[in-house]
């Protein structure tokens, strides 16, 4: 059956470091358990190992088991990388598994195209800030706000997704970074309430922190816990959760700071 | 009665709609095929979404059906591109993120906190439910109706990557 890994199998350690590296840049770029599952017991199952495997927030914990041996078997524990999603690498590492089930790839190649699919460069950081805040100024269009309100909320995504993208780059905790920055994006777009710009401010204080939704993860929570998967789905969603409150709080904060919330 | 000015509205709204599922898409580091997908698919949900709500479908419902709707084009999308189909899934759900409910419902909350006429405090708890019941049954209905065709259709979507 398999037939070119006869002269060249791999050490049971090296399956084990390989399938583990894996399913850590799986669950880190934000695919769901279900799918790090499958894609990782595919490829053991290519090597002639069976897999067991536990996905945790910060780790990743592998069993793999040689099917010809039983006796054979090694425990791996990997702690993950931060959540980055990069949906590139989710689908090219899941073309990769089918890929080494179908063409019975050989450890060697497996290993070769999985250190090129991770050495992809993300879009620049430009014009994903760019493209954010159009985004966001055209959502302040989606709930009716005048072209004034949707300008504000352009201003104000540029300068907290900067803000986002500045903290995140020298490690300042998640949770403070999105605090401060839906703070600044909130003093900016409150400018309209102060300064009676246009004719729907609220619709631009309302929107202008919508760039923080934590789609993904909320997601991926919800397809997890309706998969059985319940653990990693609540983990997910307190961590989704806790995100929203901290946008919620930074908000408010300029909120209360400008006095608006005594209109 | 479909008349040219909610054709016009219609329009307007799905390119809006397009352009917010291209920002957010990008963020997520997809190809180039899959931002495409997912700007049309985003296009289409809300204007659909629009003209359920015009009939007088409410909210939570005409979204649920959106996101079903979603749900199983993307699956469709994500065979002929061989691409999962949470790639571009989420993008096109999130122009139909209730964001002006939750604001409204933090925003009464807040008030209620602060206010101590008892009569004013009634009109806030209103408010408070009812744009958080809005918001929680929104989300609920875009989550659970785009992953409802993933789980009627574990093999295929599943599969999608696969090329031989």
């Amino acid at each position: 059956m398999i037939s070119n890994l006869d002269n060249n199998l791999p050490s049971i350690e090296q399956t084990a470091d390989l399938l583990s590296d894996i399913a850590c840049e799986l669950m880190s770029s934000g695919a769901h358990t279900m799918r790090i599952l499958q894609n990782a017991s595919r490829m053991a199952e290519n090597f002639g190992y069976h897999l067991d495997l536990t996905v945790f927030q910060l780790s990743v914990i592998i069993t793999i088991t040689d099917k010809d041996d039983p006796t054979r078997r090694l425990t791996l524990n990997k702690k993950t990388k931060p959540l980055l999603i990069n949906f590139t690498f989710v689908s090219d590492l899941s073309a990769l598994s089918w890929d080494t089930y179908d063409k019975h790839l050989g450890y060697e190649e497996v290993k070769q195209r999985f250190h090129e699919i991770i050495a992809q460069k993300r879009t620049s950081r430009w014009v994903i800030l760019m493209l954010v805040s159009f985004a966001n100024a055209s959502f302040c269009g989606l709930f009716k706000g005048d072209f004034i309100a949707m300008e504000l909320v352009f201003l104000a995504t540029l300068a907290g997704f900067f803000v986002r993208q500045e903290m995140l780059l020298r490690h300042v905790n998640v949770l403070v970074t999105y605090t401060t920055s839906a703070f600044i994006a909130g003093i900016i777009a409150g400018m309209g309430y102060v300064f009676h710009w246009g004719n729907t401010p609220e619709i631009a204080l309302a929107s202008c922190v919508l760039y923080h939704t934590p789609g993904v993860p909320l997601i991926n929570s919800v397809l997890d816990i309706i998969e059985g998967h319940v653990l990693t789905g609540i983990a997910r969603l307190v961590n989704a959760s806790s995100l929203i409150a901290c946008t919620a709080l930074g908000l408010f904060t300029a909120l209360i700071l400008l006095g608006l919330d005594k209109l | 009665m479909i008349t040219l000015e909610l054709i016009k509205l219609m329009i307007i709204d799905g390119v809006m709609a397009a352009i917010t599922a291209i920002g957010f898409a990008i963020s997520s580091n997809p190809s180039r095929k899959a931002i495409l997908i997912s700007a049309l698919l985003a296009a289409f949900g809300h204007g659909f979404r629009f003209v359920l709500m015009q009939y007088g479908l409410e909210i939570s419902m005409s979204t649920f059906i959106v996101a079903s709707c979603i749900g199983l084009l993307s699956i469709l999308f994500a065979r002929i591109i061989h691409c999962p189909a949470e790639v571009f899934s989420f993008p096109s759900l999130l122009p139909m993120i209730p964001g002006l409910f939750a604001y409204r419902t933090v925003m009464s909350l807040i008030k209620f906190m602060q206010n101590t006429n008892a009569v004013k405090n009634q009109g806030f708890i209103i408010d408070f439910f009812h744009n958080g019941m809005t918001t929680l049954f929104v989300l609920l209905a875009l989550v659970i109706g785009v992953s409802l065709p993933i789980l009627l259709f574990p093999k295929t979507s599943f599969s999608v990557t696969r090329r031989y």
